[in-house]
């Protein structure tokens, strides 16, 4: 119950501040802005490159919506409230990551418009695909998510947080780029970790096991690492 | 209900807590004492489980903080210097989240919730931004997120800081009325405050208990040594060496005001007043001033707080230390 307080406060926090409608807004503007010029100039029904494009616009503004969860907890002080209610960190981390989560679902469930307006033109439109994008796309989301949370979990100022998720993500998304240019078992490995690689196996229609559970345990590592470092801070 | 044993606190190198000891009964009001950074917040903080101890330990309601936290933290509400507010909800709103992770019962919570915005005279601010309140109000909404879930135990870390007069004496009110049912901790360095609200005193300097007492034993020890400013006239007589004779006398700050000259005058004991007071008058002066410059309490404060500044204050943790110190001053 304790995981859902949090969680509500932090849905409750971003509605009050503008922060929630200025990514809805500015996101859904570049990608649909994108999905027009791509279908008008391809002609193709596919939702291949607004898949592409909305993970690229994920990558912008999902440190947005991630910095301040916990660094801003630290700097106001309310994590003296928080450390000393009965509530243990990975409630408190568990409840901030399901709180941007949903947020997040809200604005994937407002890009369905895009497949929508799409099988109105198109003859036959593959569901398969979207359908396995769509899976990616959430998993990757939640992967940026718990990144950004525990970036957000190392600071006290929210800019310095969103530098380092975006710093980190940036780093799990060209980390794939190694394998054209080493062309050795390490850059095998760099390309295994790259979350742009596996995330484009899902555009194409593969939800292949290995790729969710690399995902998921992508999730838990990051939210464990968050856990430590705020159960750490009464060690400071 | 309180106890805390032989607690010694490290940041790094640097010890803010010295050996400390005290313990609180159900239902007692205790003043934590001592200047700014004497270690106030750092006792308060380990007894809430929000910094672990370097050693020694405390318990509270027989729990203790370190391997029964969450039990501890049941029992307690806690204040901290700044209220814990959420700027950009509102007062209601944060009750009800304080309540939910407070582990009210959520049948319960709307009642607690509105029990407390009643007690804390939030009643018209309810509904209110929090950011938008003044200080004196976000202090309210910080007392009544402690009491949300009915703690037994209150640490209140300077609970007036940085309120008006009128502010201050309400939440002073406020204080009193909470300490009829419920263990209260409050620290502050404002004297005043402690004689109010406070049956006993810790007084903390330096991060070491310096004195441990009831109000009333302090004041009493306050009596022995005092300071008077003095008005005497006329100023052309010879004052000062009727006052040189008597033993341990200090003039201080002495000016001359027209026919009446000005001084601030310690004593060593009360006993000397009264040679002081005789010789003065034999001379042929007329007394147009005898003030008590320090309340009392305020002198053992000082007393207390600057013998150990000068290292003479070697007592740590008992009772005894204040009289030692005393003496050294």
């Amino acid at each position: 119950m304790k995981i859902f307080a949090i969680a509500k406060k932090e849905l409750q926090t971003y509605f009050f501040s503008p922060v929630a409608y200025l990514v809805f807004a500015s996101f859904l503007l570049v990608v649909g802005y994108l999905f027009w010029v791509v279908l008008v100039s391809s002609k193709l029904a596919s939702l291949e490159p607004l898949l592409y494009n909305a993970a690229f616009v994920l990558l912008l503004v999902s440190p947005v919506l991630t910095m301040r969860l916990i660094s801003e907890e630290r700097r106001a002080g309310t994590m003296e409230l928080l450390l000393t209610s009965p509530i243990s960190p990975s409630e408190i981390v568990i409840g901030k990551f399901l709180a941007c989560f949903i947020l997040y679902l809200i604005l994937i469930i407002l890009t369905f418009q895009y497949p929508l307006i799409m099988s109105f033109y198109a003859d036959k439109l593959d569901m398969g695909p979207i359908m396995s994008g769509y899976i990616g796309l959430i998993l990757l989301g939640a992967a940026f998510i718990s990144l950004g949370l525990f970036a957000s979990s190392l600071c006290e100022n929210q800019m310095i947080a969103a530098m380092l998720s975006f710093g980190g993500m940036l780093c799990f998304w060209i980390f794939g780029w190694a394998k054209y240019a080493l062309d050795n078992a390490f850059g095998e490995i760099l390309g295994k970790l790259s979350l742009f690689e596996r995330y484009s196996e899902f555009i194409k229609g593969v939800v292949d096991s290995g790729n969710v559970l690399f995902f998921v345990v992508f999730i838990v590592l990051w939210l464990f690492m968050a856990t430590r470092v705020v159960e750490s801070d009464r060690w400071r | 209900m309180i106890e805390m044993k032989n607690v010694t606190k490290y940041y790094g190198n640097y010890r803010a807590l010295d050996d400390v000891s005290f313990s609180v009964q159900a239902g007692e009001v205790l003043g934590l004492l001592g200047p700014n950074g004497a270690g106030k917040t750092t006792a308060m903080r380990i007894l809430t489980c929000f910094l672990p101890a370097s050693s020694g330990s405390v318990s509270v309601d027989g729990f203790d903080v370190f391997d029964d936290s969450m039990e501890v933290r049941r029992r307690l509400g806690y204040l901290p210097e700044t209220p814990p507010v959420y700027p950009e909800m509102t007062v209601r709103s944060y009750l009800k989240f304080v309540a939910d992770i407070r582990e009210v019962p959520s049948n319960d919570c709307n009642r607690r919730v509105d029990a407390v915005i009643e007690r804390a005279g939030l009643v018209d601010h309810q509904q209110r931004v929090i950011g938008t309140l003044s200080k004196g109000y976000r202090q309210r909404v910080g007392l009544a997120q402690a009491l949300v879930h009915d703690p037994a135990v209150l640490i209140l870390d300077e609970p007036t800081v940085g309120l008006d007069p009128n502010q201050i004496i309400e939440i002073r009110n406020l204080i009193r009325d909470l300490a009829k049912d419920h263990t209260v901790i409050l620290s502050t360095h404002i004297l005043s405050e402690v004689s109010m609200t406070c049956k006993r005193v810790v007084i903390i300097n330096e991060g070491r208990i310096v004195a441990e007492d009831s109000v009333e034993n302090l004041e009493r020890q306050g009596g022995a040594a005092t300071t008077f400013r003095i008005g005497l006239r006329p100023a052309s007589l010879d004052w000062k060496s009727c006052l040189s004779g008597i033993d341990g006398v200090k003039i201080e700050s002495e000016h001359t005001d027209g026919p009446i000259v000005r001084f601030t005058m310690s004593l060593p004991t009360h006993a000397a007043y009264d040679a002081v007071f005789h010789s003065v008058v034999g001379k042929g002066h007329v007394f147009t001033e005898i003030t008590p410059s320090r309340a009392s309490l305020e002198e053992v404060f000082l007393r207390l707080t600057r013998s150990e500044e000068n290292g003479n204050g070697g007592g740590n943790g008992s009772g005894s230390s204040a009289t030692e110190g005393g003496n050294a001053a």
